[in-house]
């Protein structure tokens, strides 16, 4: 038992004198959600080496706390986080870090919501019998691809102040993003023009900055309130709703329930359709541009 | 003609105070339609307040991208006036980015209980809710505040109300106080104050949040049912190493009557812990540690206990919940007890010989969660006692059920079974608790801010 204890105790002390290994001369970043980790990664290029702490098929809005999310933080020299209070289990991953670097007020603690315009900003009284509600209001921006000018602009300015020296080839990095974001916007909007007015139901609440990019409406929720689970009574209402507006979609988010959002749709007359929620949501989805190409594409597929 | 003239004055008599009443009424009607005036134009002025972006930060707010290729933002649902007009709620603070905003956290966990239970067990306080027998109660109300109190430390406020005895006031105490240095050299960290001790897993988690209704055998029995809550100091290194591992170290007063009790700095109570961390992909997960808890007992003898815990999550891709849990907990404790000596048989006890007591024992739990808001599983406790012969062990079978994330109902059949030489306070008033059968409730509910789990 001590001897166990008195090794352990060495490869910590180890641990202490031993530099850090071969990413050394890279700034290290951490983001929470991989939306954040790909954008980053246009923006740092060869500079950054980034990690997430959610991964594309888990649900961003609860994540599990494991000491490997301190590990990775424990090293980190920025954290990306997306605010609004969609990732604020990331706080307690950082109490367990033990990194000044990044504990809330540090320069290395980076918000990248400031200047977002938030869409679903609760005008009146709210509390728990409305659900899973986020009181700063909707928080799955990154999901519109007109916010991330805005993003990668936050980003830009979190890694010029830690390196200022590369601002420039940031910056540089950022405008040929954006001019590859905007032939990919066109592309995005001619696709999804004839679909401008259309209905949908989502599954979660999380898809209004991607609906109304592109023109389409939210006519209900698969949810009875934000996160909490449908009632019967609930879903007979949502497949009234769907015959009577000819409704043709159901968004599912990758950790949501398909079966159910699959045989509400069937009842419907209806297509239940997988989008990515986060980068790597879904098969292909690996980069922030093909996760958008994804999602406009199974929309206008299952619109058709 | 006096009549006509009478009439005239009759008229204008009657005629002057509706004139009156008509200007009145002209007049009041010009000041609603001013106030109207008024009220539109401080709705449009608050509209267009509230459609302009934020103030401008590090980031601008004009996209890059051209613009027929990302259309502007769309603006947020406008006001209506009756919206504008309705007062302010309280929990608006909340939501306020201003001078107004809440600068910490304020959250509220209920946690009650209920077991029912043979009389015989309830008789000789044998159960697990020991003096609480067949009865219904809030064990722990916890009012919990915790935020930053600079950029260089957090803290940690929690005030709990619970019903000790029955028919007792509730007691209110002060459960935890402590503050966190978070920016310390070395991958350091400092917690100091009144806090649950990070020995083994289950220790630091508070009742409500136990995936059990009650704490372990083992726990209760070698650290009393309130688990070991010290004040003090720890300390935490989390080095910059490929893997994870983290190194505790702390010092506290010993106040743990139970384990310890010395309640001296002279003689304090240290503690240690090493916990590492192994993911098996990204579905299987495993934490291993190792705890130690060295003082003085209030009778000046030397008590340590060890501790290993290990835990396991199997949580397939996409699942917001794990699939399998296994958690397991032992403790070995090692112990000088002063015992009293009859050397010459006259019943009077001669002289104190030192002597060792080596006890142990050990929890081991699976949880199955196959839906989101239902999980099932048992634990399996053996345990011995700290100072006094004989051994128990238990059966838990338990089911829990989640209406949402806030609220939880969990129902549970325990067996216990004592061995004969079992001296601890089972076989008082005339009654025995050798063997008890429980079956026990819990209803547990969270109220606002919670913070989110570790692993």
């Amino acid at each position: 038992m001590l001897r166990a204890f008195r090794t352990l105790l060495a490869l910590a002390a180890i641990g202490l004198l031993v530099p850090a290994a071969s990413a050394a001369d890279k700034i290290r970043v951490v983001a929470t959600i991989p939306d954040l980790k790909a954008l980053t990664e246009e923006v740092g290029g060869k500079l950054v080496d980034v990690e997430s702490l959610a991964r594309g098929t888990q649900n961003a809005h609860e994540l599990e706390i494991r000491p490997s999310l301190m590990l990775k933080l424990r090293r980190a020299d920025l954290l990306i986080e997306n605010g609004l209070e969609l990732d604020s289990w990331a706080e307690v991953a950082v109490q367990g870090a033990n990194n000044p670097n990044i504990v809330r007020g540090a320069p290395g603690r980076v918000d990248v919501s400031r200047g977002i315009q938030v869409l679903d900003v609760p005008s009146t009284r709210v509390d728990r019998s409305m659900g899973d509600v986020h009181p700063l209001g909707n928080p799955h921006y990154s999901l519109d691809p007109g916010m991330a000018p805005i993003i990668t602009q936050n980003i830009v300015d979190a890694l010029g102040r830690f390196a200022p020296d590369h601002r420039v080839e940031f910056e540089k990095n950022r405008q040929a993003f954006l001019a590859r974001l905007d032939e990919a916007m066109a592309r995005w909007e001619r696709a999804m023009g004839p679909l401008k007015g259309a209905k949908v139901v989502v599954y979660h609440p999380q898809w209004i900055y991607l609906l109304n990019r592109f023109g389409l409406n939210q006519a209900a929720t698969l949810e009875d309130r934000p996160g909490i689970p449908a009632s019967p009574a609930h879903l007979t209402r949502v497949i009234r709703q769907m015959k009577e507006e000819q409704i043709k979609v159901i968004i599912v988010e990758p950790w949501n329930d398909l079966k159910l959002a699959t045989r509400i749709a069937d009842e419907a007359g209806a297509k239940a359709v997988v989008l990515a929620s986060m980068v790597g949501g879904v098969k292909g989805a690996d980069s922030y541009i093909a996760a958008i190409d994804h999602n406009v594409n199974a929309l206008v597929t299952a619109m058709k | 003609m006096r009549a006509l003239a009478l009439i005239v004055i009759s008229l204008c008599t009657a005629l002057t105070p509706a004139v009156a009443a008509a200007q009145e009424a002209a007049e009041l009607r010009k000041q609603i339609e001013q106030l109207q005036r008024q009220l539109q134009s401080v709705t449009d002025r608050l509209q267009r307040l509230e459609a302009q972006p934020p103030p401008p930060g590090p980031a601008p707010a004009t996209p890059t991208v051209a613009p027929g290729a990302a259309a502007p933002a769309p603006a947020a649902a406008p006001l209506s006036a009756i919206d504008l007009a309705r007062p302010r709620q309280p929990f608006s603070l909340y939501q306020q980015r201003g001078s107004g905003q809440l600068l910490f956290d304020i959250g509220v966990a209920g946690d009650f209980v209920g077991n029912i239970t043979q009389k015989n067990v309830a008789r000789a306080g044998g159960g697990t809710f020991a003096g609480q027998e067949n009865r219904f109660f809030p064990r722990e109300v916890e009012l919990s505040l915790f935020g930053q109190i600079d950029p260089y430390a957090s803290a940690v406020v929690r005030i709990e109300a619970g019903e000790e005895a029955p028919g007792q006031d509730t007691g209110v105490r002060l459960a935890e106080a402590y503050m966190t240095l978070l920016t310390l050299p070395f991958g350091t960290q400092a917690r100091l104050g009144q806090m649950r001790n990070r020995y083994g897993w289950s220790n630091e988690i508070h009742e409500h949040d136990l995936p059990w209704v009650d704490r372990p055998n083992v726990m209760r029995n070698f650290f009393g049912p309130e688990g070991l809550q010290e004040k003090g100091l720890e300390l935490t290194l989390v080095p910059d190493l490929p893997f994870y591992i983290e190194a505790l170290a702390g010092i506290f007063n010993g106040d743990n009557e139970t384990a310890f009790g010395r309640q001296t700095l002279q003689h304090p109570l240290v503690t240690g812990r090493l916990r590492t961390f192994f993911e098996l992909g990204d579905e299987h997960a495993v934490m291993l540690g190792m705890s130690v808890a060295s003082g003085q007992t209030g009778d000046r003898n030397r008590s340590t206990i060890l501790g290993w815990e290990a835990r396991y999550k199997y949580r397939p891709d996409g699942w917001l919940h794990p699939l399998i849990t296994l958690t397991g907990e032992a403790l070995y404790s090692l112990r000088k007890v002063d015992v009293g000596v009859d050397l010459d048989g006259d019943g009077a006890i001669d002289q104190v010989d030192k002597r060792q007591r080596n006890h142990g024992g050990y929890y081991a739990g699976l949880e199955v969660q196959p839906f989101r808001r239902w999980a099932g599983g048992v634990r399996y406790d053996w345990s011995q006692y700290p100072i006094n012969p004989g051994w128990e062990w238990a059966i838990e079978p338990y089911v829990s059920f989640w209406p949402s994330e806030f609220l939880r109902f969990r129902l549970a059949y325990k067996h216990t079974d004592r061995s004969t030489q079992t001296r601890d306070a089972f076989n008082l008033n005339d009654a025995s608790a050798r063997k008890v059968d429980e079956i026990l409730f819990q209803a547990s509910f969270i109220l606002g801010a919670h913070p989110a789990h570790p692993f």
